[in-house]
């Protein structure tokens, strides 16, 4: 039994010696939470310090490419423009169309089939190399609007017009 | 306090009252509503057919995420202006800012599936959701702060000032669209020109959803924070008891 402490002038005593504890993995549970917290930390900061500085302004519109800095017709550039219509083609496992924006135009050559809801007169994404005057994409992405109406046939073609409008 | 956990244990242990039933049993409504209205009534959309439906899932939960870290700041800010009177805004902060980070993951899973079907991928750093990942990464963190094992009034403060610092990413999150260009679409509700631009069923759809999961975000922060009360007065009433003990062994020792 361990040795008690007793106050002066008290006859009750209390042992405040240290005792061992059976389950003693306090030391783990403590460093769990620190652990996480810096995880968190470090995380936080890659997120912000390496992806959202290269996603602020995460695509260059068609007119830009080779005129606004970041946008270089030399280098991996995401460019941004509506797919015209009529110009899609489906040809041997390789995607093909024109997209434009503010009177400029684009030609897109991708060597798949594009995910998503991807179709003529919609808004989107490609990621690639401009050579010789065509982006030679290796991912399409949709940026479809925030505007949502009912399917039905009337709708479906006034949609249309206006996103090629 | 002690006397109703230790008197009665089973009667302490509950965290019920009339108004949580009431609340869970509007909760279930809405929910039920909400899933009959997106899968069977409301129209599909006419560019991205049936997959919109995640929308009325997706939204709601972002929307109660911000609702849930802004009364994370809020009970931190009376925390850290009342923090020596009570724990009770500490126990609400935690408890809103774990729910909160509980829908946060719901919206990044939703609109990860979302992304797929419509733009063609799972993920993309965009502003949007490079920002969003941000702040779901600081509420964990949040949460793993508040699990350090200290003081719990210097955990309270702690905690708190993360809060308050965190909730300022919220308006960033949500103008991340209109302030930079995004994959992400703009704001079809609450756009910065007051236009809504949704189908009148699918608009309703989505605010009973917005109703339906605000509902669900107060039940379980009621629920979280009593729970939370209860564990600290074990915790308590444990130590009254150890020492209590201690104190009998002790007078055993000494005679």
């Amino acid at each position: 039994m361990f040795p008690t402490m007793q106050s002066p002038g008290s006859d009750l005593a209390m042992d405040l010696s240290p005792r061992e504890v059976p389950d003693a993995p306090r030391a783990q549970r403590r460093w769990l939470p620190i652990a996480f917290a810096v995880f968190a930390g470090v995380a936080g900061l890659a997120i912000v310090g390496i992806f959202l500085t290269s996603s602020i302004d995460y695509f260059c519109n068609v007119d830009e490419v080779g005129v606004r800095e970041g946008c270089n017709d030399d280098e991996r550039v995401r460019v941004q423009g509506s797919v015209d219509e009529g110009s899609l083609r489906l040809q041997a496992g390789t995607t093909s169309f024109v997209m434009s924006f503010n009177g400029a135009s684009l030609p897109v050559v991708y060597d798949g089939e594009p995910g998503g809801v991807f179709q003529e007169c919609i808004p989107v994404v490609a990621h690639g190399r401009v050579v010789d005057g065509t982006l030679m994409a290796t991912r399409i992405e949709v940026k479809h609007s925030n505007e949502y109406e009912a399917e039905n046939a009337d709708r479906l073609e006034q949609s249309e017009s206006a996103a090629c409008s | 306090m002690h006397t109703a956990t230790t008197a009665a244990p089973g009667a302490a242990a509950r965290t019920g009252t009339r108004t949580t039933r009431v609340i869970g049993v509007l909760a279930l409504a809405t929910t039920a509503f909400v899933v009959v209205s997106a899968f069977f009534l409301t129209p599909a959309d006419s560019v991205q057919g049936d997959s919109v439906r995640i929308m009325y899932v997706h939204v709601p939960t972002a929307w109660v995420a911000y609702l849930a870290f802004i009364t994370t700041a809020v009970a931190s800010g009376f925390s850290l202006a009342r923090r020596h009177r009570t724990l009770g805004f500490d126990r609400v902060a935690g408890a809103s800012g774990e729910v909160g980070v509980l829908f946060m993951a719901m919206t990044l899973l939703t609109g990860s599936l979302w992304g797929r079907l419509t733009w063609g991928t799972f993920w993309q750093w965009d502003p949007r959701l490079t920002t969003t990942l941000f702040l779901f990464v600081t509420y964990v963190g949040y949460l793993a702060v508040r699990r350090i094992d200290t003081d719990p009034r210097q955990r309270a403060r702690r905690s708190a000032v993360i809060a308050l610092l965190a909730v300022l990413e919220i308006p960033l999150v949500h103008f991340s669209v209109v302030l930079w260009r995004s994959l992400h679409q703009e704001a079809s509700v609450l756009s910065p020109d007051g236009d809504v631009r949704l189908d009148d069923l699918m608009l309703f759809t989505l605010f009973a959803g917005v109703a339906a999961f605000t509902l669900i975000f107060a039940w379980l922060v009621i629920h979280r924070q009593r729970l939370t009360a209860l564990a600290d007065i074990r915790q308590t009433v444990g130590l009254d008891a150890a020492i209590a003990l201690r104190r009998s062994e002790t007078r055993g020792v000494v005679k």
